[in-house]
């Protein structure tokens, strides 16, 4: 790198000094040298090392036994593994759908010239973001408690019957899901506002004249002009949803029956059983599925334009 | 007349809808924080009462007796500073390459910070930490703030940002005689300030409350950071702890969460604004 520098450098000489041209050319890969260093260390070295454990047998010391590709027949055979991303899965169709309605109908209400009070509102809406997870996972514990927990005990203001919201598989899920609704939804308002903002407001006006009702605007023009923003927000947000683990982590441990046990949360299992070949297996899977779920979904939001 | 009516109505309901949310995304933190005084019996039998006289800091002198906070701050603060200060001078220096020069290789360095940006990263942990074993850095300093530092997301977000800044400011820099370098730190830094406040606020959050790879890289009691500490309040709720006193622990953890909750919540009211216009500036267009 530096010799080819050197050498168009030298070719080109102007102004009589190659330093300072000399220099702005190196410039670059000097500023990116500690990024690219960390990503070396830690992102390519655990990857290549991740891709060679997974087709070992090895518990966290001795020598590690070559097994082939039986990591990853155990898991794609095993119903535990399938039961984890199904588990995923259902809390994706609890979150994303109605986080993405929620977020454009509130951006959208949000970006109306008139509204008074917008400044108390967005950050009332990014508080929940800001705040610590495991601080708002141990609230949850608390807040969903059946016998001793403030929402049943609201809901029994009401004469509702007591619900076990974090002890009974049913339930279980959407409490999850509650969680993280409450805990990102702020962010994903903001990051559909920015796309809003780049919406021009005279095609609303045309609109207006041609006596188009608020809500088919809202469907027929906001929808399809945000669709690459909701794209953006819905790929964010199924990396996240794939990879949860603080909140069944530290709220149901994966329980009850497994009903909570995500993707992320049985990757972890593995570590604590120092099951270290397994895992890194189940961790090539779940970097393929994440990605190939991403691509789908960019691939979908392009296809409609 | 009736054309006011017709239009002051959907701006009530508007105004009633996000009042309502309002409600749900401050109830439970408000909660929480409420709660805390109260004696921890009250807590747990009238939920939702309210009485300030019977308010007491109990739950608090019990939490810092029982639990080792005060080293989960202090790990927490030097992690903070170190990993902070890394990720908030090269990220923009990075981000200073990718958006204001033309170089070989650009775009393939530009896709390993995609990947990073990508990649879960629940799927390194098991890999890293066999290396943080090798390099015999478990329960280390080094290792919570050397993984992860140099955000991809903070690069990806200020080249955004950088590329913004007009060609001819740069230009002018360099007629004048300064140097690469000096052009990142005296013309880009200043005038980027607004979107480095952002960084910081989103940088101190990501830090504060990044859990899953403190759980797993050091978890003695001696290394545990902030959210693992308080990580471990919970499971004594969940998983049963034998002898444990419901009423106790539950006081115990909202004193917790609130200790843990108030100085982002103060850092963030402080810098919104900061925060929200950067990210609104930063962010993908529709």
């Amino acid at each position: 790198m530096t010799a080819t520098a050197a050498r168009t450098g030298a070719a080109r000489p102007r102004r009589g000094i190659g330093g300072p041209r000399m220099r702005r050319r190196l410039a670059p890969y000097l500023f990116v040298l500690p990024f690219v260093a960390v990503f070396l260390a830690f992102s390519v070295y655990p990857l290549y090392f991740t891709a060679r454990l997974s087709f070992t047998d090895w518990r966290g010391t001795g020598a590690a036994t070559w097994v082939g590709w039986d990591n990853y027949t155990y898991l794609l055979t095993n119903p535990s593994f399938w039961g984890s991303l199904g588990n995923s899965a259902v809390l994706w169709l609890l979150i994303v759908p109605v986080q993405m309605a929620l977020g454009v109908l509130v951006a959208v209400l949000l970006n109306s010239a008139k509204l008074k009070l917008r400044g108390l509102y967005r950050v009332a809406f990014i508080v929940p973001f800001v705040t610590p997870l495991v601080a708002v996972a141990q609230i949850w514990v608390v807040l969903f408690d059946q016998r001793y927990g403030a929402v049943n005990a609201l809901l029994g203001a009401f004469g509702a019957p007591e619900v076990g919201w974090l002890t009974t598989s049913a339930w279980a899920k959407p409490t999850l899901a509650l969680l993280f609704l409450w805990k990102t939804t702020g962010f994903i308002v903001i990051i559909l506002l920015s796309g809003l903002q780049s919406i021009n407001g005279s095609i609303y006006e045309a609109a207006d004249l041609d006596g188009a009702s608020k809500f088919r605007q809202l469907w027929s023009i906001t929808v399809p002009l945000l669709r690459r923003t909701i794209g953006f927000a819905v790929v964010l947000q199924t990396l996240a949803v794939f990879q949860m683990f603080a909140e069944p982590f530290v709220v149901t441990q994966g329980g009850p029956y497994n009903s909570t046990t995500t993707a992320g949360y049985y990757l972890y299992n593995h570590i604590t059983r120092a099951d270290l070949g397994t895992g890194a297996a189940n961790s090539f899977l779940l970097v393929v599925l994440v990605m190939a779920l991403s691509l789908l979904f960019v691939r979908l939001l392009r296809a409609k334009d | 007349m009736a054309t006011t009516t017709e239009r002051a109505r959907p701006r009530i309901a508007s105004h009633a809808f996000l009042m309502l949310l309002l409600v749900a995304f401050l109830a439970p933190v408000a909660w929480a924080l409420v709660s805390a005084f109260k004696p921890a019996n009250e807590i747990i039998r009238n939920p939702l009462s309210f009485d300030p006289t019977t308010f007491t800091l109990d739950n608090y002198i019990a939490m810092f007796q029982d639990v080792p906070i005060g080293q989960g701050f202090t790990n927490t603060a030097i992690v903070l500073l170190f990993k902070g200060a890394i990720t908030m001078f090269f990220a923009p220096l990075a981000a200073f390459a990718f958006a204001k020069y033309q170089w070989a290789g650009k775009n393939l360095v530009f896709g390993a910070v995609l990947v990073t940006l990508m990649l879960p990263t629940i799927v390194l942990i098991i890999p890293l930490l066999l290396e943080m074993k090798e390099l015999g850095w478990v329960n280390t300093y080094q290792a919570l703030i050397l993984p992860g530092a140099v955000d991809a997301f903070a690069i990806f977000w200020m080249r955004q940002v950088i590329s913004a800044v007009p060609d001819e400011l740069l230009d002018a820099a360099r007629v004048d005689g300064c140097g690469e370098f000096a052009i990142f730190w005296r013309v880009i830094v200043p005038v980027i300030r607004p979107g480095l406040a952002g960084l910081a606020v989103l940088t101190v959050m990501n830090i504060y409350n990044d859990f899953v790879w403190p759980v797993v890289a050091a978890n003695s009691e001696r290394m545990s950071t902030l959210q693992v500490v308080l990580s471990t309040l919970a499971q004594n709720i969940t998983g049963n702890r034998i002898g444990a006193d419901y009423a106790t622990v539950t006081g115990e953890l909202l004193a917790a969460s609130s200790v843990a909750l108030v100085p982002l919540l103060v850092l963030f009211i402080l810098l919104q604004r900061h925060f929200i216009n950067g990210i609104l500036a930063g962010s993908v267009k529709g």
